[in-house]
């Protein structure tokens, strides 16, 4: 190898070494962004949909047939006012990084609200026990959405006066509709939870890019 | 004026009957038809609320009335319920009823008429009925709604086991409707075209949350549902009671039984109502509650505690005197105090209410049990004296109390566990001992039993043997620690005096003593049997001396074990008989019994033996029997080996099974009659000691089978193999008198010739010499005459074979080949036979081969007047080797000749040989018993000459016998 080669094969790495602090995916030291946040939250998702599978069982028994049979499946009935989280996979796929992260917001804090209701409703202390320990969780996943909004600048959706949702059935509001209304909160919310789990998903992948493309990048840039 | 007063008196008279009777009859006023009929629907209780008025009551008044009320369903002609409903009627006044409906009121449309009828005993009767009013009709499906499908009734409340009816109303076809009681289908019967009711009988509790039942439109997903709720039946509260521990405070319980809560009704709460103070108190808990006493000084209660659901009400009632329901509190600082080996105090205290004293009860426990139970009625502080407990024992000891002016219940028990302490053991350890003979002394091993529990009196630590001599004054202790209970000494042939005693921590037992004598009596007692049952002897004696002050009776548990486990049972002086039990007794074992006498000197002296089995056991072993003195009528069994003491039962003697062909048993034997054909005749030996037995009556030649078993009094021995005899016959020993005899001469016979048979050999049939080996060839050296040598096998060629005794062929031919010669060899009168024997010849004769011998040879020839010398027609085949075969032999000759002219020198042509000879063979079946076997075997040195067939083979020819004789002369040596 000619003397010439090597000088040059080392000025390229004393480059290379300048400028790695300032790849940010490097620097260890710097504001970690909402990459740690993001994947917080969609741990505590999957944490949240493994709690529900099993609270939903106690529950739908505690309602008694046919809302503990598998393949029940009624009508939406009176739960026009829960969120839905089933939604068209190309509008899915079309949400932008805030839209995506308000929907979620807003879902879970009408559902949380819904579920306290339920709480409230429930007549074993067990039962009581299990709702409050879920709600307390979920309201951790709420918290947790609100740091990502804030740490991508996203400001918080404000509730509308008037629109706080609350248990008070009407009067022509039967048990049976009632607890049809439980057995659909208690279905959106797993499927909520489910959701919610890709779009933080999808939402990690694009904040935080994998490192072999970091290194990629640094070879296209060194040499 | 005074006749205007009685004017107006009289009027009156008049006028005042004249009303009377007017307001008595009264003309019967025409029917009065409810008027304003108004009909609602409550959903809730499923009722009908019926409201109307009478207008224009006549006269004004109240009017007894009773109200008709038909109710129609669907149409007004299908009238489901017709009732009666009687009440007072003022001017104007609304009227309202009430009609539960038991299908719920939106399931179908509903018509309400109504007439009235006078119930006034005003009115003459007959009254009539008015007429009715207008169909009012109630059609709750109007509000439904614009759903598709409804269930009703909604959120259903009933009790258990209540009937419930329900319907679904459907928009649409109701082929398309289907309904689901808990996810399970049910079917219903159809009211109207959309419109099917389902009624439910006995419904029975599932859950809180109630029983789903829903209707499902399979087009167009439609559902509707509705929950009954099914709450268990509120019972009565049972034990109800009330009590106070300061007559301060009440505290009532009872038992509530099922909860009736549901989702849609809470737990039936439970309220307190005391009548006397009218007080009330909603109780937080189901089953008790607290009432604050008044310091107003009410003695009597009366309460009253009352629960209800959404569907029922329940009630008990409890009348009482506050001071007959006082239970104290447990009592406090319950200590014992100076706790010795025998007594003990406890004190305790109770709280006191007002000046009242208390009744207490003290318990002491010992395992469990109640052992001591004193009440004592105390003040507040309270002190009782615990005796006559045992030393070094656990108690409990506990205490309660109960209010002394009124009892009602005792407190709650307070306890304490405490030891006493321990004392000097009681009584003097039960001590024996085992006294073995040694040259100069004795080993004497000392035992003794543990103390129990109650002589103990505490733990013992350690026994102390004090061992004094009777005879010179030496005195020694031992201490043994516990827990051994025995210990051996070494004494000399003196008397000792042994004293045993028992130590714990605090102090020593009385004396157990024994006497060791120095000179043991040496008396012979005759052992006795006894018999047991189950676990245990009855052993009886006589006693011996009458100032005995006791016996021992003493005995092994195991006696088979080395060990042995003594055991003895001390008893009194005027006992003379006892019963021996234990546990370790077993069946089939012998156990004895050593019953000694206690003198007042504490010596002891064997008294009587006894030996026996708790229970007796069949022999568990047969006999070995050997049989001996075999003889055609007898033979004896032997079984001396046999013991009868390691038997598990005493043996009473043997049983002697014989079978035998014979239908009858022999003399002595008796037939047993068994269940199979094995056993046959038995004999029954009845002294143990007899073993051995002679069988005899016996069949000569005949075969027995025998089987010996003891048996003791449990029955014989185990199943055993028949042993097989069979006697001799008679003329059997006379044949083995002579036959052995002359059979042992002939081996003698035998072995002397064996070891004489070199001499034998030399003097009959010498071996031949081998010419090889003869003297003769040094000599044909030492003239140099190389052309002389010993004429080999294979140089002797026949150059002719001639036949010199023909007549008599015919016999000659068996020494040939055994073939008989055909008729044209028989015939011819003068021909060469064969020269060797076919195969078929079985002679194997030793080889015989003439030698040349020169010493002769010159005379040979002389005799001979042509070298054709004749031959027998026969040879043993194995002379020939080779030349066996007529092919080999043909090949033979060929080489032969061949050899010899090539080889020969042609002044030798001359030499003068003859072929090889044999003679017949001994054992020829043509040979006749009277001719002397001819010897070809054997030869010496001979003239190589052709031997005839022998004198026996024919009558010599004229033409031979002059060659035969001569050969004959020549063979002397043959033996």
């Amino acid at each position: 190898m000619p003397t010439g080669d090597s000088w040059g094969l080392l000025a390229c790495l004393c480059t290379v070494l300048w400028h790695l602090p300032a790849v940010p995916a490097l620097n260890r030291t710097g504001d970690p962004g909402p990459g740690p946040s993001i994947q917080k939250t969609y741990d505590l998702t999957r944490y949240l949909e493994h709690q529900l599978r099993s609270l939903a069982g106690t529950y739908l028994n505690y309602l008694g047939p046919p809302f503990n049979e598998p393949d029940f499946n009624p009508p939406r009935l009176g739960a026009d006012t829960l969120p839905r989280a089933t939604v068209d996979l190309d509008v899915w796929r079309s949400l932008n990084d805030k839209l995506r992260l308000t929907q979620n917001y807003e879902a879970y804090s009408h559902l949380l609200c819904y579920l306290r209701g339920l709480n409230r409703q429930a007549a074993t202390a067990e039962l009581r026990r299990s709702l409050a320990h879920f709600c307390t969780s979920l309201q951790g996943l709420l918290g947790s959405i609100a740091g990502v909004m804030a740490a991508l600048g996203y400001p918080l959706p404000q509730p509308l006066p008037g629109t706080e949702p609350t248990w008070a059935p009407g009067p022509a509001h039967s048990d049976f509709l009632q607890k049809m209304d439980d057995f659909w909160l208690l279905k959106e919310l797993q499927t909520w939870l489910w959701r919610s789990a890709k779009d933080f998903n999808r939402l990690k992948k694009k904040i935080q890019p994998p490192a072999a493309a970091v290194t990629l990048r640094l070879e296209a840039h060194g040499f | 004026m005074a006749l205007f007063a009685a004017l107006q008196t009289t009027f009156l008279l008049v006028l005042l009957p004249l009303g009377t009777y007017q307001r008595k009859v009264l003309s019967e006023p025409r029917p009065l038809t409810p008027e304003s009929l108004e009909v609602s629907i409550n959903s809730t209780c499923q009722c009908l609320h019926l409201q109307w008025s009478i207008h224009s009551l006549p006269h004004h008044q109240e009017l007894q009335m009773i109200f008709q009320i038909q109710i129609s369903r669907i149409t007004t002609s299908s009238v489901v319920w017709v009732g009666n409903y009687s009440t007072t009627v003022k001017e104007n006044q609304i009227l309202q009823w009430s009609w539960e409906s038991e299908l719920p009121l939106e399931c179908a449309t509903h018509f309400v008429r109504i007439r009235s009828v006078m119930d006034d005993a005003r009115f003459p009767k007959p009254r009539s009925w008015s007429k009715w009013s207008s169909w009012e009709e109630v059609d709750a499906q109007d509000s439904l709604g614009h759903n598709a499908l409804f269930v009703f009734p909604k959120d259903k409340l009933v009790e258990e086991g209540s009937s419930v009816t329900f319907c679904y109303v459907s928009r649409s076809n109701l082929n398309n409707v289907s309904c689901y009681l808990d996810g399970e289908q049910i079917h219903g019967e159809q009211l109207t075209p959309n419109v099917s009711t389902f009624h439910l009988s006995h419904v029975r509790y599932k859950r809180t949350t109630g029983t789903n039942i829903y209707c499902e439109m399979k087009q167009g997903r439609k559902l509707a549902g509705t929950v009954l709720y099914v709450s268990k039946v509120l019972e009565e509260p049972k034990n109800f009671s009330c009590e106070t521990q300061d007559l301060k405070t009440l505290k009532c319980t009872w038992d509530p039984g099922s909860d009736t809560a549901l989702t849609i009704q809470p737990s039936s709460n439970y309220t307190l109502f005391e009548s006397f103070s009218q007080k009330k108190k909603v109780c937080e808990d189901r089953n008790w509650c607290s009432w604050q006493v008044t310091q107003d000084s009410q003695e009597m209660y009366n309460f009253t505690l009352m629960t209800e659901n959404y569907l029922r009400k329940r009630s008990v009632n409890l009348v009482f005197k506050l001071t007959h329901r006082v239970r104290p509190m447990t009592p406090l600082n319950f200590i014992l105090e100076n706790i010795n080996s025998r007594n003990a105090t406890v004190t305790w205290k109770v709280r006191p209410i007002g000046n009242s004293t208390f009744q207490c009860q003290v318990e002491l426990h010992h395992d469990g049990q109640v052992i001591q139970q004193n009440n004592v009625f105390i003040k507040v502080n309270g002190k009782y004296l615990l005796s006559e407990m045992e030393p070094d024992t656990h108690y409990l000891a506990r205490v309660r109390c109960a209010y002394g002016n009124h009892f009602w219940k005792w407190s709650e028990w307070i306890d304490q566990k405490f030891t006493t302490l321990e004392a000097a053991p009681s009584v003097a350890p039960d001590v024996w001992r085992n006294v073995r003979s040694l040259p100069g002394g004795y080993d004497v091993t000392l035992f003794w039993k543990p103390l129990s529990k109650s002589h103990a009196n505490g733990e013992i630590l350690f026994y102390n043997i004090a061992v004094e001599s009777l005879d010179k004054s030496s005195k020694f202790n031992l201490s043994i620690p516990a827990p051994h209970n025995d210990t051996k000494l070494t004494l000399n042939k003196y008397s000792y005096q042994i004293h045993v005693t028992a130590n714990n921590s605090m102090g020593t037992s009385p004396a157990s003593v024994i006497v060791i004598p120095g000179e043991p009596g040496h008396k012979e007692i005759e052992e006795e049997r006894v018999k047991g049952t189950e676990n245990r002897f009855s052993l009886s004696w006589e006693p011996q001396s009458r100032d005995a002050i006791g016996y021992v009776v003493e005995w092994c548990d195991h006696p088979q074990d080395p060990l042995c486990g003594l055991q003895w049972q001390k008893l009194g002086p005027n006992t003379t008989s006892t019963v021996i039990s234990s546990d370790a007794f077993e069946q089939g074992v012998r156990y004895n019994f050593r019953i000694y006498e206690i003198s007042p000197g504490w010596i002891a002296s064997l008294l009587e033996k006894k030996t026996g089995y708790s229970q007796e056991l069949p022999p568990s072993d047969n006999p070995q029997v050997t049989t001996s003195s075999l003889t055609s009528h007898s033979f004896t069994l032997n079984w001396k080996d046999y013991s009868t003491e390691s038997q598990p039962g005493f043996i009473r003697g043997y049983n002697v099974y014989l079978k035998s062909k014979m239908e009858q048993c022999t003399s002595g034997f008796e037939r047993i009659t068994p269940s199979d054909d094995s056993a046959g005749c038995r004999h029954k030996i009845d002294n143990p000691e007899q073993k051995t037995f002679h069988v005899e009556n016996l069949e000569p030649a005949s075969s027995y089978e025998f089987f010996v078993t003891a048996y003791t009094s449990a029955g014989d021995g185990p199943n055993g193999t028949f042993t097989k005899v069979t006697t001799p016959d008679e003329y059997t020993r006379m044949l083995t008198h002579i036959v052995v005899p002359v059979i042992l001469c002939i081996l003698l016979i035998t072995v002397l010739f064996y070891f004489q048979i070199q001499w034998m050999k030399e003097k009959c049939y010498p071996d031949i010499p081998d010419p090889y080996k003869s003297s003769v060839l040094s000599l044909i050296k030492s003239k140099e005459n190389t052309h002389l040598t010993i004429m080999n096998l294979k140089d002797c060629i026949p150059d002719a074979i001639e036949v010199v005794n023909k007549p008599e062929g015919s016999r000659t031919q068996p020494l040939g080949t055994g073939k008989p010669l055909t008729e044209t060899e028989l015939t011819k009168p003068a021909t060469y036979l064969y020269l060797l024997p076919t195969q078929e010849n079985p002679s194997g004769s030793g080889p015989c081969i003439c030698f040349e011998n020169f010493t002769y040879n010159q005379a040979a020839s002389d005799l001979g007047s042509s070298g054709h010398v004749p031959v027998p027609p026969s040879t043993p085949p194995s002379q020939l080797g080779l030349l066996y075969s007529p092919e080999n032999l043909l090949k033979a000759l060929e080489k032969y000749y061949t050899n010899s002219l090539g080889e020969i020198p042609a002044g030798e042509t001359h030499l003068n040989y003859v072929s090889q000879l044999a003679s017949p063979m001994p054992g020829d079946k043509d040979s006749l018993p009277t001719d002397p076997p001819v010897q070809a075997q054997c030869s010496e040195y001979k003239m190589q000459m052709a031997v005839p067939l022998g004198p026996a083979s024919s009558p010599p020819s004229e033409d031979t016998s002059l060659s035969s004789t001569a050969i004959l002369d020549q063979g002397e040596h043959y033996c």
